[in-house]
């Protein structure tokens, strides 16, 4: 028995393995430590040397931060009302991602455009902008327009920063599929948005899912477009509210802690589910 | 079943010529069936019109402004005049732009060395199958589109001076004497950033160089054992020679998305203490929107994109290379 565990190979899986989990546990503390420090009590969060597993957990700062009664002060943001808003502003980048990219996509991959190349060359060069180099002109273009202080601007934005991924991805989706198909059943009488509709879309539901999710992840994160655009309070977006909370609460940790994992949930959640739809997409996006 | 393509191809207004729909003949259509139709661009057009409107002309309203007097007054008054190259002049005069180049090159080229460095060894690592192996890689993927306002605080947490976990950890071990101020002082707060930065990149190595290592073919390694060839000799005549192009999209991408890193910085020191961790898109933002000097802020914008084409140039060449 000894002597099987000993042989070679389990040798170097051992070594895999032990490797593996250091590297594992250095990675994920940052978060683990995030959510931990959520939950503890202030007296934990300050014990020397840190308390690594909580043992008085506590759950009054999400209530402070959703605004619930607790017997701390009451903060002057409510995480619930901003999460509403990036709620709305993803959702809208979301649904304009698609309806943009889609039909974008699906010309790339099917038709003859003349300069196509320029085109997707266009789109790689697009979705290496920084915002930081965007957000002033488009405040100059949005506010006569009256789109600055509003979820519009930013929403206009925030699809132009997914979009050109999202067709890279898309075509490449679109690709995969034989054209055969299609024409088999324009030739039995479907018009081309229907066939692309009933048909097409069906099919990649993977790379549609894929850049749904990465638009509204794209969407619920992004900072300065909404830094810059919106003064009014009450639009904040959930990653404004974790930056002002910053500067407003100092030494709340557990607080701060709590904000900053109910911000991460929607990508965690969203990477736990949809894990291999991101690689495939995002691999089919980088490399080709 | 040419009766009914034809059939399709004949529509009321059909001049059997410039029709978006059906303007070729029967044969010639069938022939182009799905490619050469023009009902192509109008699918085209939605996507292409938003990208230069909300991307294109930003871009050039950049390059435009960044040679005109544009400060919140010319922008209030409309009074906007072109100066030549006077923004460039005096931002390549500003010491202070060429230190926020130098923490530019700082923060990218360390980051980027460490991200690979990493990426590469977890690729590997994981890349044949384990126990465990799947999990592990699943949780070191896991931070990969938390929003970088977290990230940033969530750093900012444990580089705290007081009762921050890694001045705790650190003196428990007793490697530092006293507690450091990472992002409070000078001297280690660039490095505060990048560490941050390198936890951040890390599962887009992964992923992208995971990618490119399944994809290699197994034959050859089969070969190499067959012939004695060790680890690390296979690793270093087989499979980085043969992952060259992804290698080299890993590191150009690297480079294009760290040079463009605001959101950490201006989260966790908002570019300084002082200026210790100003970086050039922190500078272009600082020269904006907190001194409303667009015109230079556009020039020090001009600076990072031309510096970003000339890598998305070789990215792209390199792309068009594997494509042929």
């Amino acid at each position: 028995m000894t002597a099987l565990f000993w042989n070679r190979r389990s040798r170097a899986n051992l070594f895999k393995i032990g490797l593996g989990a250091v590297l594992t546990v250095l990675y994920i503390f940052p978060l683990y430590w995030m959510f931990t420090t959520s939950i503890k009590s202030p007296e934990e969060i300050l014990h020397v040397p840190p308390v690594m597993i909580p043992e008085h957990p506590q759950l009054e700062s999400y209530r402070q931060v959703l605004g619930l009664a607790t017997d701390r002060q009451p903060l002057t943001m409510n995480a619930l009302n901003l999460i509403m808003n990036s709620m709305i502003i993803s959702t809208y980048t979301t649904f304009l991602t698609l309806l943009l990219a889609v039909p974008g996509a699906y010309a790339l991959a099917r038709f003859r455009i003349r300069g196509r190349s320029l085109v997707l060359a266009g789109l790689l060069i697009a979705q290496m902008l920084p915002s930081v180099l965007l957000v002033i002109p488009l405040f100059v273009l949005f506010r006569p327009l009256g789109l600055t202080n509003q979820y519009a601007g930013v929403i206009l934005a925030d699809t132009a920063l997914a979009l050109p991924m999202a067709v890279i991805i898309l075509r490449a989706s679109f690709l995969q599929i034989p054209v055969d198909l299609e024409e088999a059943a324009l030739i039995d009488g479907g018009s081309r948005i229907q066939v692309l509709w009933h048909i097409i879309l069906p099919l990649i539901r993977a790379g549609l899912i894929a850049i749904g999710v990465f638009a509204f992840l794209t969407a619920w994160g992004e900072f300065v477009f909404a830094l810059s655009f919106l003064q009014t309070p009450e639009l904040h977006p959930v990653s404004i509210g974790v930056y002002q909370f910053i500067g407003m609460y100092t030494t709340q940790w557990d607080s701060m802690m709590a904000f900053s994992s109910l911000v991460a949930l929607p990508a965690l959640v969203a990477f736990l589910f949809l894990q291999k739809y991101f690689i495939r997409g995002m691999t089919a996006g980088a490399v080709n | 079943m040419l009766e009914i393509i034809r059939r399709k191809s004949v529509r009321p207004g059909s001049n059997g010529f410039s029709d978006s729909g059906g303007g070729l003949s029967a044969g010639k259509r069938r022939k182009h069936f799905l490619i050469g139709n023009r009902i192509g661009y109008v699918y085209l057009a939605p996507v292409l019109i938003f990208l230069l409107v909300v991307m294109g002309f930003p871009i050039l309203f950049s390059i435009v402004i960044s040679f005109q007097d544009y400060t919140l007054e010319t922008l209030i008054s409309g009074k906007t005049a072109f100066v030549g190259l006077k923004n460039y002049e005096a931002i390549f005069q500003a010491p202070a732009f060429w230190t926020a180049l130098k923490h530019s090159a700082v923060f990218t080229a360390v980051s980027i060395f460490f991200q690979f460095t990493l990426g590469m060894i977890i690729s590997l690592l994981f890349v044949r199958a384990f126990p465990l192996s799947q999990t592990m890689r699943g949780l070191m993927l896991s931070g990969w589109q938390i929003p970088s306002v977290v990230t940033g605080t969530v750093f900012l947490w444990i580089f705290n001076l007081d009762y921050g976990v890694l001045n705790r950890i650190l003196m428990f071990f007793s490697l530092i004497p006293e507690p450091v101020g990472w992002l409070v002082q000078g001297d280690t707060a660039l490095l505060a950033v990048i560490l941050t930065n390198i936890w951040l990149g890390i599962p887009f190595n992964v992923i992208i160089l995971t990618a490119g290592i399944s994809g290699l073919p197994e034959d050859v390694y089969e070969a190499a054992t067959v012939d004695g060839a060790s680890y690390f000799q296979q690793l270093a005549y087989i499979t980085l020679p043969l992952l060259k192009s992804t290698i080299l999209a890993v590191l150009m991408l690297g480079f294009i998305y760290t040079l463009r890193v605001f959101d950490i910085i201006w989260i966790m020191t908002r570019g300084g203490p002082a200026d210790a961790t100003e970086v050039l898109p922190t500078f272009a933002y600082r020269l904006s929107l907190v001194h409303f000097d667009f015109g230079r802020s556009a020039a020090v914008a001009t600076v990072i994109l031309v510096i970003l084409f000339v890598a998305a140039f070789f990215y792209a060449r390199n792309a068009a290379l594997e494509n042929m």
